[in-house]
């Protein structure tokens, strides 16, 4: 059945493709906080930066929770959120964010007042609390994609590189947030380390959305009617223009020709964020259910 | 132990979604919210067109993704093979919403309980009396009728349905209406490819 | 609201089943309700012993709840304060106590009585309480507002009275293996009992392979549902018919033995049309073996001919059956084509079907008799009937059943009686010259001549007719043109709303509305009519009342009872109460009590009969009724619900044995005649505007008038109802519109896609449609089943804003395209045209009146946004 002889019906009563509707904003600002200060934590921790790793921790802690929260139905409930992680990518996430939050929080108090001294525990137990600290980091940066793929409702959605999308959009947003926070803060060579690794992630995003789209289109028509929202149709505008456009060209091209100077390390920061959350929004507007089946003769 | 499925005969249903109707009054539903839904589909050109009625509803997967990604335990199948959600425990994340391939999973938002199904702030005695079932702000579906199930009785949408489209009954029982009609009529099954193993087929 | 997720699914509360009777729609499908110890009545399901509906409810069965709880019911009587009205115009209501309201209405109505009871006119259309319809009787007024009968079958009902002596057709769902619908839901989404005939049908379909045809210009359900979908441009069906009619008496594919002993095809026909006479009025015939003429009833008849020119007394005549048949040989396939479109090897191929399917010459056993078995029919009702030539429409479909013999016979076309009001009532009765007597006044017997007309819509210059209501509307903008003495100013409208029933445009009715000095208005909720009245008197709804019913059930028959599910809600009172505090302050109790025993029956058995002064509760005429049918007293039909069995088989087969049925009506040119020379001798002026020539004993190819309007009205226009919505009005109903506004079929004004283009439309594009009449606004969807040459529309798309919250301003109205003159008004029966031409403008936006958002169409557009797409 091609998408033309079945279109996108709302929430009428015809056979057609229907928008997921249950996924939206709030949890895309999650989302995008989440992986956001996750990356930030998970750079600057590679990078021995505290005040990047403690931001990283703070804007997970406190903007995804509220996000989370505000887009949960029954958020005096929302504890329970984390009962099935033997199944569930949402509560395995969630807990790991418990963990990362709490070792992560160890780890920089740690760092900053020497809690290894003051407790007397050793450096191998220090050791031990930043390598679970980055651990859960990283699994708090792609359980959000686990999340997605891992069901088949939205062919869009359902592909092994949503995790991988999650990872490098994640390590891309702390790279640049590391890079604007550390400017005056971290070394030369540092610096310059993390110009290189965003303009690489940059094009590694660039190389997984291609995939994903090319995947999604040919996975399954509803696959397809996605990728023709994001490049044809309703969403083009802000696809090619704000993720591609906004969110890759533009800070690759500042990255690459104006990397000496803060503004535009700034500037591409700013562009890069913006692209990749409309990158998550535009994947949940983008999500479509395929028709149940067809009953033409 | 029963494994409870339904069937729809696409040759009877006409497509008037009495079935509709009769689950949102025996499970008092709020307005705009469906756990089922008859679709329809024309095709051909004129004058060698037809639609065709499609109803739906949660089909009860035996593989159920909405099971599977529920992060609080809500979702659960009963022995009878019947996915249900626990509006004791359903903390209104929509995963299973996102995860069911057949959009059977309905948000239930706050403003309906207050808004009424008269939109018009103020609740009739009918709602009162059944919104209690829900939690607001919960997401839930189709329990085939389980209370009813549970008392000898058929759902509400199959003892309404005009035309007897929509038959329920044990699939293990290879006696059962339900599963002669699979058998002899060659019963499909909803986005097979999705690998759900639903307990709904489709005869035509 | 407390969350308790342990409390069990509505049907399962603690609580108890109650039994009663569906009243969503006219019709009277077996209920079970069930009501919670708090007193909440919150499930209601089919009463599985209800052989009708088999415990099926349609959705509008499903969703009485919603009417019961609807916030904006009328709580009190109320008066209206705001002297000015108008569509939109608030009445400022104002609660009155009953006291109050009953003397003020009873104090307007005595007052016109005693001026002229003419005045009076009543819109009151509750087909399940005949004795409110025909309350104006008590008075001797015979004016009539209601729409009921003639958008729908005005010309139907009066035919299948004089063919059947019924009220209503439908086929033989038990036996029929060849089922044909021509313009009518029947058995899919409308008409008979819908909720019952579609499962009746289903069955049948599946169980037993019982093919459909749906003849229709659009793919209604039934014509989704049926093995063949054959689109007809609108209003020409009876060409079709009679293109079917031709190829079975070419092919010689009738049942000859059916048309020579049970109908009067073989009486011969003189000259004049009438039969041919003897001195004793005795009818000849042709005796083929002797060759000569003998009078129908002589015994030595050897073999009566149905073909042939002969010689009696003189005169040149042919039997009835030539006389149709020289009227087929102008009615081939190929020239009924050009009219209808339907391809003449269609015609053939179905006429061939049809008749294979009939299986003449077949019997079947049942009840101990051996009966013709015809196990096809042809089944049609309002759309295919609802036509300026109705009569002649309706008798060109009985034509294709006379064929093959199917006429009461298993399998083939029924006769519904509407009521049998006693088990063993017979609807038949012999007539003259062993015809089966013709009883086309189902609805009671027309008024008779005058000049000056006494009843407004002329209804007695309509003499096989129902009503002619939108004629109302004609007489009013003419009132010397047809010499009317009086105007009515008074108006008395109960369950009825004519405002939106009826065709003509709403600014015409609104100054007839607006000429009237008072108007009463006995409603439940709001709408497009009660906004005109000065007073509401609110009645109960149907889960807090009593009644005793029985309604057109297809193959069923019983007294079905209503009882009250809760006390009522608010300040309200049955229409029993209502209108018996109105006959007591009018001085009409008496004569009123003696209508009710004349309409409901209870004359035949005495000890029912009503005393002439007592006021009667609705509980009381619900018990008589039921005794009146079987005897058993109310606390039985409390216990059992109703007494609803299958028909019984000697009243529903073949009824008439051993008369014969009407081939050929003369009964039209004898009313033709009787009515001409009382116009003459009355000297109506209007006499040589009177289409004489629709009175036709034989039904004949000539063409609506709708066929002939000016060619810049390009296209056909339909309506439709469907299963969901009883007329537009369930639009109310927050369940119902929850379905309605999803279905595709009901969001748009629909065109083919190929008209579209070649009217360079898109499917989206804002639109004003014309017809010679009125106009409307809507919005354009395409859709592969329309007929190119049509127009459909919706009567989910008719409705007005009227004060409730649920319903939605549709951008017009269908019926104001409508005609409303005698000119599209059938002569014989007062049918009116239902269908009109029409042309469409595009325009770039709405119209300011339908700026402001609360559309129709704004609902359709928020359900098919892709955002949370559930509000509305
Ligand atoms: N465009 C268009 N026009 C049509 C038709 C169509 O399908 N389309 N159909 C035509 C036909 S076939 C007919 S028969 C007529 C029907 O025309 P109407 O008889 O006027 O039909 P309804 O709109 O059903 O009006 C019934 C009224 O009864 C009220 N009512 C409901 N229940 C109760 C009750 O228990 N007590 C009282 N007192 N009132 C109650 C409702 O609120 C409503 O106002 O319309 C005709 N006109
Ligand atoms: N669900 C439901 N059932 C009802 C009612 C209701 O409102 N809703 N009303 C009751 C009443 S009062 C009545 S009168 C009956 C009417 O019951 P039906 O006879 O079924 O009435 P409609 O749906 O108005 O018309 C039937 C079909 O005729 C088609 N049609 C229109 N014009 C033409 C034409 O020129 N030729 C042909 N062949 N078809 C045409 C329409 O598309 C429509 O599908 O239903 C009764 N039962
Ligand atoms: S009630 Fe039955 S016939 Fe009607 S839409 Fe539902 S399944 Fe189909
Ligand atoms: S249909 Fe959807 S909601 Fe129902 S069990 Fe399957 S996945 Fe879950
Ligand atoms: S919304 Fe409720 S039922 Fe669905 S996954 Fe979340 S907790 Fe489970
Ligand atoms: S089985 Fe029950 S809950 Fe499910 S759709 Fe039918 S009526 Fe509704
Ligand atoms: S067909 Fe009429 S009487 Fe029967 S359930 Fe539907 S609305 Fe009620
Ligand atoms: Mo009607």
């Amino acid at each position: 059945m091609s998408t033309r002889n079945a279109p996108i019906v709302g929430d009428s009563f015809k056979l057609g493709y229907r928008f997921q509707r249950y996924w939206d904003t709030p949890m895309a600002n999650a989302f995008f906080f989440g992986e956001l200060g996750a990356g930030l934590f998970f750079v600057s921790l590679l990078l021995g930066f505290v005040p990047g790793m403690a931001a990283g921790i703070v804007i997970t802690c406190i903007l995804k929770t509220y996000f989370h929260v505000s887009h949960m139905g029954v958020p005096t409930k929302a504890w329970r959120a984390i009962l099935r992680p033997d199944r569930s990518w949402i509560s395995r996430g969630l807990l790991a964010i418990i963990v990362w939050s709490t070792f992560g929080a160890l780890h920089v108090l740690n760092l900053w007042f020497g809690l290894e001294a003051a407790l007397g525990f050793g450096p191998i137990i220090g050791g031990l609390i930043k390598l679970i600290a980055a651990c859960a980091a990283l699994v708090v940066m792609t359980y959000q994609g686990f999340a997605m793929s891992h069901s088949t409702a939205i062919s869009l959605w359902s592909s092994g590189l949503m995790p991988v999308s999650s990872l490098v959009y994640s390590l891309t947003a702390g790279t640049m947030l590391t890079l604007v926070f550390g400017w005056n803060a971290l070394l030369a060579g540092q610096l310059g380390l993390l110009v290189n690794a965003a303009l690489l992630l940059l094009v590694v995003i660039a190389v997984v959305l291609l995939s994903l789209l090319h995947g999604a289109h040919h996975g399954s028509p509803g696959g397809r009617t996605s990728v023709e929202l994001l490049l044809k149709s309703r969403y083009a505008r802000y696809f090619l223009g704000a993720v591609w456009g906004t969110g890759l060209i533009l800070p690759a091209l500042l990255l690459w020709a104006g990397a000496g100077s803060y503004p535009a390390v700034i500037v591409a920061a700013i562009g890069m964020l913006s692209g990749y959350y409309a990158y998550r929004v535009l994947v949940f507007k983008a999500g479509v259910f395929e028709p149940i089946m067809s009953f033409r003769p | 132990m029963a494994r409870y499925g339904m069937v729809f005969d696409l040759r009877r249903c006409i497509g008037c979604n009495a079935c509709v109707v009769g689950c949102k009054q025996e499970n008092t539903l709020p307005d705009g919210v469906f756990f089922t839904r008859t679709l329809s589909e024309e095709y051909g050109v004129f004058p060698a067109v037809n639609r065709v009625y499609i109803p739906t509803l949660c089909n009860h997967c035996e593989d159920a993704p909405c099971e599977k990604v529920c992060p609080s335990g809500a979702t659960y199948t009963r022995e009878d093979g019947i996915v249900m959600v626990d509006a004791d425990k359903c903390i209104g994340c929509g995963s299973c919403a996102v995860a069911c391939p057949y959009d059977q999973r309905t948000e239930l938002s706050k403003d309906l309980f207050t808004q009424g199904l008269f939109g018009e702030g103020e609740l009739t005695p009918f709602e009162e009396q059944g919104y209690s079932r829900f939690t607001p702000g919960m997401v839930t579906k189709c329990d085939f009728c389980s209370g009813r199930v549970d008392a000898g009785l058929d759902p509400a949408c199959v003892v309404t349905c005009p035309t007897d489209a929509r038959i329920f009954g044990d699939l293990d029982d290879p006696d059962s209406k339900a599963s002669r009609l699979i058998r002899e009529r060659g019963g499909r099954p909803p986005l097979p490819e999705k690998n759900t193993s639903p307990k709904v087929f489709y005869v035509d | 609201m407390s969350a308790n997720p342990q409390s069990p699914q509505n049907s399962l509360k603690s609580g108890r089943w109650m039994r009663s009777t569906c009243k969503m729609c006219l019709h009277s499908c077996g209920t079970i309700m069930h009501v919670t110890d708090e007193g909440v009545v919150n499930k209601i399901e089919g009463d599985p012993t209800n052989p009708s509906n088999n415990g099926k409810l349609c959705p509008k069965g499903n969703s009485a709840i919603m009417r019961h709880y609807d916030p904006k019911r009328f709580k009190q009587p109320l008066k209206r304060t705001n002297p000015n009205k108008g569509p939109g115009v608030d009445p400022m209501w104002e609660p009155i106590g009953w006291e109050e309201a009953l003397d003020l209405v009873a104090g307007e109505l005595k007052k016109t009585i005693e001026d002229d009871p003419r005045k009076i006119l009543p819109s009151l259309e509750d087909f399940q309480k005949m004795h409110i319809w025909n309350w104006p009787l008590a008075f001797g007024n015979r004016n009539c507002f209601q729409s009921g009968g003639t958008m729908c079958g005005g010309a139907y009902h009066p035919v299948n009275g004089i063919v059947h002596s019924a009220f209503a057709v439908a086929n033989d769902v038990k036996h029929c293996n060849y089922w044909i619908n021509d313009g009518t839901g029947d058995g899919f989404s409308s008409h008979l009992h819908a909720a019952a005939q579609s499962n009746w049908v289903a069955n049948a379909r599946i169980d037993r392979g019982m093919r459909c045809v749906t003849i229709e210009p659009r793919l209604s359900i039934s014509a989704a549902k049926s093995e063949e979908w054959i689109p007809i441009r609108p209003a020409t069906d009876r060409h079709f018919a009679l293109g079917l009619c031709h190829v079975m008496v070419a092919e010689e594919l009738c049942d000859y033995r059916f048309l020579r002993k049970d109908t009067n095809a073989p009486y011969l026909v003189g000259p004049d049309g009438y039969f041919m006479r003897n001195a004793d009025g005795k009818i000849y015939v042709w005796d083929s073996a002797n060759n000569c003429a003998k009078t129908w009833d002589d015994e030595t008849v050897g073999k009566l001919a149905l073909e042939g020119t002969y010689q009696v007394d003189g005169k040149e005549c042919q039997p009835a059956f030539q006389k149709f048949r020289n009227i087929l040989d102008g009615c081939s396939p190929e020239e009924m084509e050009k009219i209808t479109t339907v391809p003449a090897d269609t015609v053939r191929r179905v006429a061939r079907e049809f008749a294979a399917a009939a299986d003449i010459g077949a019997t079947i056993e049942i009840d101990g008799r051996t009966l013709p078995l015809r196990p096809a029919g042809y089944n049609y009702y309002r759309g295919a009937q609802g036509h300026k030539h109705g009569f002649q429409t309706n008798h060109a479909f009985k034509m294709v059943n006379f064929m093959v013999g199917n006429i009461d016979t298993p399998g083939g076309l029924m006769g519904v009686t509407l009521d049998d009001q006693w088990i063993d009532r017979s609807h038949v009765e012999l007539g003259e010259n062993g015809m089966m007597k013709p009883n086309p006044h189902q609805l009671g017997p027309v008024p008779p001549f005058a000049y000056p007309p006494n009843s407004y819509d002329l209804l007695e210059y309509f003499p096989i007719g129902l009503h002619p209501p939108h004629l109302n509307l004609e007489v009013f903008l003419n009132p010397e043109k047809y010499g009317v003495e009086y105007k009515p100013d008074v108006m008395v409208i109960c369950h009825s709303n004519p405002i939106w029933a009826l065709q003509g445009p709403r600014e015409k009715w609104f100054e007839f509305m607006a000429s009237m000095r008072f108007i009463v208005v006995c409603d439940i909720i709001p709408t497009e009519t009660t906004q005109w009245a000065d007073v509401i008197l609110p009645a109960h709804d149907a889960l807090e009342s009593w009644n005793m019913t029985m309604i057109e059930p297809p193959h069923t028959e019983g007294m079905c009872m209503r009882q009250p599910a809760t006390a009522p809600l608010y300040d309200t009172k049955s229409e029993e109460d209502i209108f018996y505090e109105l006959s007591e302050r009018m001085g009409i109790l008496a004569a009123y009590n003696e209508v009710i025993n004349m309409i409901l029956g209870f004359h035949h058995k005495p000890e029912l009969m009503l005393e002439p002064d007592k006021k009667y509760t609705d509980k009381e005429i619900a018990r008589r009724r039921g005794l009146l049918w079987n005897d058993k007293d109310i606390d039985w039909y409390i216990e059992h619900g109703h007494s609803v069995t299958e028909r019984r088989s000697d009243k529903w087969y073949r009824p008439w044995e051993g008369m014969r049925l009407h081939f050929y009506i003369e009964d039209a040119l004898k009313e033709r005649d009787t009515l001409k020379a009382n116009m003459e001798a009355a000297n109506v002026p209007f006499r040589h505007d009177w289409s004489w020539l629709d009175y036709q004993p034989l039904p004949t190819a000539i063409l609506d008038p709708v066929h002939e309007e000016p060619p810049e009205y390009d296209l056909y226009s339909i309506f439709y109802k469907d299963i969901q919505m009883n007329f537009g009005e369930s639009l109310s109903n927050p369940w119902i519109k929850d379905i309605v506004y999803r279905d595709p079929v009901h969001i748009a004004l629909i065109l083919n896609p190929k008209t579209a283009e070649a009217q360079k439309l898109v499917q989206g594009d804002i639109v004003r449609i014309d017809s010679p009449y009125g106009r409307l606004f809507g919005r354009i969807g395409t859709s592969e089943g329309m007929h190119p040459d049509t127009l459909g529309v919706s009567n989910s798309l008719s409705r007005a804003k009227t004060g409730h919250s649920k319903v939605a301003h549709a951008g017009g109205h269908y019926n104001d395209l409508l005609p409303y003159d005698l000119r599209n008004t059938d002569a014989v029966t007062g049918q009116p045209e239902t269908v009109c031409k029409v042309k469409i403008t595009r325009l770039d936006d709405w119209p300011e009146v339908l700026k402001n958002g609360g559309t129709v169409y704004d609902i359709v557009d928020e359900i098919s946004e892709p955002g949370k797409g559930r509000k509305h």
